[in-house]
């Protein structure tokens, strides 16, 4: 049997089903859901609408599969579809979502504001440096961009600054060798064997701007954050 | 206006309506005008990692405002109010005064005129 033929066996089971109205229920809760775990800000609201709406897609397929009396390829077609654009989905969040953070941040280009940055980090990685708005001390990577905030740049100076670099730099060089599980991890923010990885980042860190800079540029920031 | 929703009449001064860091930073603007991050934290005597968020907040809150400075190619804030004590007091006072009216009516007016003719 062809898929239109799957179709063709679908649409008359739907008609003749009480679960259809479920299956498209649940299809549309997890679309919705996914879309809130993309928009939601708080990482633990995140989490919960992201694996409700994995929870939402299993109960479709389930009941899709009840549903078909005539055959069940089709489940087994959903299910391919549901794995091929999810993994789709989380690679394009993961690499694109430094423009969502640009935006949200309204992040700015560093270099008008310390034109070494972007010419240190060009040497280690294809990376743009961005800075924003706010005085608490930060920094991470996201997609192929590095974010310091002001309040870091206030705080830091320049050796130390280029340890925080170099480390944000390595995550970015490494991200594509990030097994996958690793990689769904960082997306649903659960912390697997994320410290193996920021320690991983240090030792590179180190390397290249010195084991000085970098430990007085971690005591600093962890004296604010401790 | 920053925490006005939750006025504590039992707190000293300030604190009635902000945090006490947001109060003991708005004091030291207030008295000293303009000023850097490190200075604020000297003068108030609190730590960057109260300060940080709550000035994000003010700043949000419109009421400080901030400006990015390099000098010698290190950044820094500086930090200034956007509203002077006595518009605060204006604006605090106002909206105490619309509340008790917006509640008792005509028996709050009465109560004010009491109040200033004590006075």
């Amino acid at each position: 049997m062809n898929i239109l033929s799957e179709l063709n066996c679908f649409g008359t089971c739907f008609k003749l089903s009480s679960f259809a109205p479920f299956v498209a229920l649940f299809v549309v809760i997890s679309i919705a859901l996914l879309a809130a775990s993309l928009m939601l800000k708080r990482p633990k609201q995140r989490l919960i609408t992201f694996v409700s709406a994995q929870v939402a897609v299993i109960v479709a397929i389930a009941a899709t599969f009840y549903l078909m009396n005539c055959s069940y390829m089709l489940t087994f077609y959903l299910y391919l579809a549901y794995v091929v654009i999810s993994t789709v989905l989380i690679f394009a969040v993961l690499r694109y979502y430094d423009r969502i953070m640009i935006s949200r941040l309204d992040a700015k280009p560093a270099g008008s504001v310390m034109n070494w940055a972007q010419e240190f980090v060009d040497r280690l990685t294809s990376a743009k440096v961005y800075y924003f708005d706010s005085a608490v001390p930060k920094a991470f990577a996201a997609g192929r961009s590095i974010f310091v905030s002001i309040g870091l740049l206030e705080l830091l100076n320049e050796d130390e600054l280029k340890a925080v670099l170099a480390h944000e730099a390595w995550h970015i060089r490494n991200n594509s060798r990030t097994p996958y599980l690793k990689q769904l991890a960082i997306m649903t923010f659960s912390s697997s064997s994320e410290s193996e990885l920021e320690h991983m980042a240090d030792c590179f860190a180190a390397g290249i701007a010195g084991r000085e800079a970098l430990s007085s540029a971690r005591s600093k920031v962890d004296k604010v954050f401790i | 206006m920053v925490k006005l929703d939750q006025i504590n009449i039992s707190n000293n001064g300030l604190t009635k309506f902000f945090s006490p860091i947001e109060a003991s930073i708005l004091r030291t603007l207030w008295n000293d005008g303009e000023m850097t991050t490190s200075e604020l934290t000297e003068k108030t005597k609190i730590p960057l990692t109260s300060v940080a968020g709550t000035l994000d907040r003010l700043v949000k809150a419109g009421y400080t405002a901030r400006r990015m400075e390099n000098v010698n190619g290190r950044v820094r804030y500086v930090y200034e109010p956007v509203f002077s004590e006595e518009e605060a007091a204006t604006e605090i006072t106002t909206k105490i005064l619309d509340s008790l009216v917006d509640a008792f009516g005509p028996l709050a007016r009465e109560n004010f005129s009491k109040y200033s003719d004590k006075k």
